[in-house]
């Protein structure tokens, strides 16, 4: 059989497994999970970070759904000085990378916070363009491809030598818009997707829960997502969105993802990385590939030939 | 934490919503009182959070109200079933050696966590004093049954059908006033309850714990879903019931 590698690339930040903790469902890393093999994790990514401290949302931010939950938490954070103080841009990990996660009000605080952290050894930041539970009247910036390329393209110029993924939200029109504006900007990967924008309402406290949905309700929507945007694009994609088996994230895999996001899955589900972990080997095995990088798109074909490989 | 398989060894109804759960199986480190596990109920997406009410080396026991449609699908569980289990998860409560008169106020399935508490009490302190004051709203959801003994039980209700009438705080202030101060209050149950023991004992100078409840998702301090006001140095921040909880003081918890 041979020994079959996991490693992947995505840009310059290279990760020894494809599987990514999502921005927001795992603090900072800072909290041990005892039950977690960290081994077997490529990444986490922060909890988004903001360039002013945030309270977040008032009670309830969280409720279950069929199938997912609506959460809006808000951005609850520290805001970067501290994060910075704090150290959390890097907790250590035993070897899992640290993706930073921020957002910010303008393109100016977005700025203000990649020189904050260019001296810090920071291997990526993903770019929280997609937040639906902040300034919730005004668009989010990945509603937009002329503000989604101008931030990312801001930040880049900033951090060359960085890893800058842009994570976009699938409440949009047309989201490989999107993508390739991110992707003009510079963008060295995009995460597909944040969660999709949504409300419940409670009939007992008569009250509106706006926010954001994730789980399994979300499952076919990021992947749509992935496979749209994979077609049209040539940086790489992490695919997020309902994964709570290890298969969920070998789907995202062949239909473009060359690494997948566990989100709120991983709340029910505490044996979630280790099932993913397995059944990628397991794949491999089965349909003699060596790498997990190869299984990246077998199921999807790239429009533009020409585009060729894909960087990293 | 760890994340266990229990069996279920007994699901007993105890009295009109009032269920408790009987599980085989431990955790490698002791949980303390106050603690709580996090159960996986299918078909349901989140976990669901309950206090330990009781723990031996071999088993532990859960105190649960039916309150929605995950507790009616745990209702129905056999014998013999498994349990997937997150825990022991959170704050336990801080105790003392010194503490000689403690007062536990529970309301409701607050009591659960101050059942663990006095068996551990009682336990690790021959000469220790426990009142316990049990409200309920009335003699049917009174769980008599599976109270430990060796401790003096003050019950009240809301309609007067059992013991004394009305708040449980209120009879609970009663005997402070006749001049039994208690070293610490002890407190689980609904949030104004809670706030209520927090403002007598401030007024009376007694320290006061209180645990508390809110909507989870992860359990384990990572999503900042299930925070409440805790008072700082800037006023107030969101602190998260899970992990910084879900024992507070009750001076430091911002009440609304």
């Amino acid at each position: 059989m041979g020994i079959k590698s996991l490693e992947v690339r995505l840009g310059r930040l290279s990760l020894k497994t494809p599987i990514i903790i999502a921005s927001g469902i795992f603090s900072y890393g800072e909290v041990n999970i005892d039950y977690l093999d960290y081994k077997k994790l490529g990444a986490i990514t922060t909890k988004t970070i903001t360039f002013l401290p945030r309270k977040g949302n008032p009670q309830p931010r969280i409720w279950e759904t069929p199938s997912g939950i609506i959460n809006c938490v808000g951005l609850q954070n520290p805001g970067i000085k501290e994060f910075i103080k704090k150290g959390l841009y890097n907790v250590s990990l035993k070897g899992v990378k640290t993706i930073v996660s921020i957002s910010g009000e303008n393109p100016d605080e977005i700025k203000k916070m990649t020189d904050m952290l260019m001296d810090k050894g920071v291997e990526a930041i993903e770019l929280n363009l997609s937040c639906p539970n902040v300034n919730r009247e005004n668009r989010m910036v990945s509603q937009s491809p002329e503000d989604t390329y101008s931030i990312v393209k801001a930040v880049k110029d900033i951090a060359k030598n960085i890893t800058i993924i842009a994570k976009l939200s699938p409440s949009v029109t047309d989201i490989t818009e999107i993508a390739l504006a991110a992707e003009r900007g510079g963008a060295d990967a995009i995460s597909l997707i944040n969660t999709v924008k949504a409300m419940a309402v409670d009939i007992e406290k008569k009250r509106v829960i706006e926010g954001g949905l994730s789980g399994p309700a979300i499952k076919p929507v990021g992947l749509k997502a992935v496979y749209d945007v994979y077609k049209k694009v040539k940086v790489p994609l992490i695919g997020i969105g309902g994964i709570t088996t290890g298969e969920d994230a070998i789907e995202y895999m062949l239909i473009g993802a060359s690494a997948i996001g566990v989100g709120s899955g991983f709340f029910s589900n505490p044996y979630l990385i280790d099932q993913i972990y397995g059944t990628f080997i397991k794949f491999l095995e089965k349909n003699n590939l060596k790498k997990i990088a190869d299984a990246t798109g077998l199921l999807n074909e790239k429009k533009d030939k020409g585009a060729g490989k894909r960087k990293g | 934490m760890e994340a266990k398989k229990f069996i279920i060894r007994k699901n007993l109804h105890l009295t009109d919503k009032l269920y408790l759960l009987e599980l085989e199986g431990g955790f490698n480190k002791k949980p303390l009182p106050g603690q709580f596990i996090h159960i996986n109920i299918e078909p349901f997406f989140l976990r669901r959070p309950f206090s330990i009410a009781g723990y031996r080396e071999d088993s532990l026991k859960v105190l649960y109200k039916i309150a929605g449609r995950a507790t009616d699908i745990l209702k129905i569980k056999k014998e013999g079933e498994i349990l997937d289990i997150i825990g022991p998860l959170g704050s336990g409560f801080p105790v003392k050696n010194s503490q000689k008169n403690v007062y536990l106020v529970g309301g409701g399935t607050g009591i659960a966590p101050l059942l663990f508490l006095s068996e551990e009490l009682l336990k690790n302190n021959l000469h220790i004093n426990i009142t316990f004051f049990y409200g309920a709203k009335n003699i049917n959801e009174i769980v008599f049954n599976i109270l430990p003994c060796g401790v003096n039980y003050i019950f009240s209700t809301d309609d007067g059908s059992y013991g004394n009438k009305g708040m449980v705080s209120k009879v609970m202030e009663g005997y402070i006033k006749r001049g039994d101060i208690p070293d610490v209050i002890y407190a689980g149950g609904p949030y104004e309850m809670l706030k209520k023991i927090a403002e007598i004992s401030e007024k009376w100078e007694i320290p006061a714990f209180v645990s508390m409840e809110n909507r989870m998702a992860c359990g384990t301090g990572i999503c900042y879903g299930c925070v409440t006001k805790i008072k700082s140095k800037k006023g107030w921040e969101y602190k998260r019931v899970c992990k910084d909880g879900p024992v507070f003081n009750s001076k430091e918890v911002l009440w609304e």
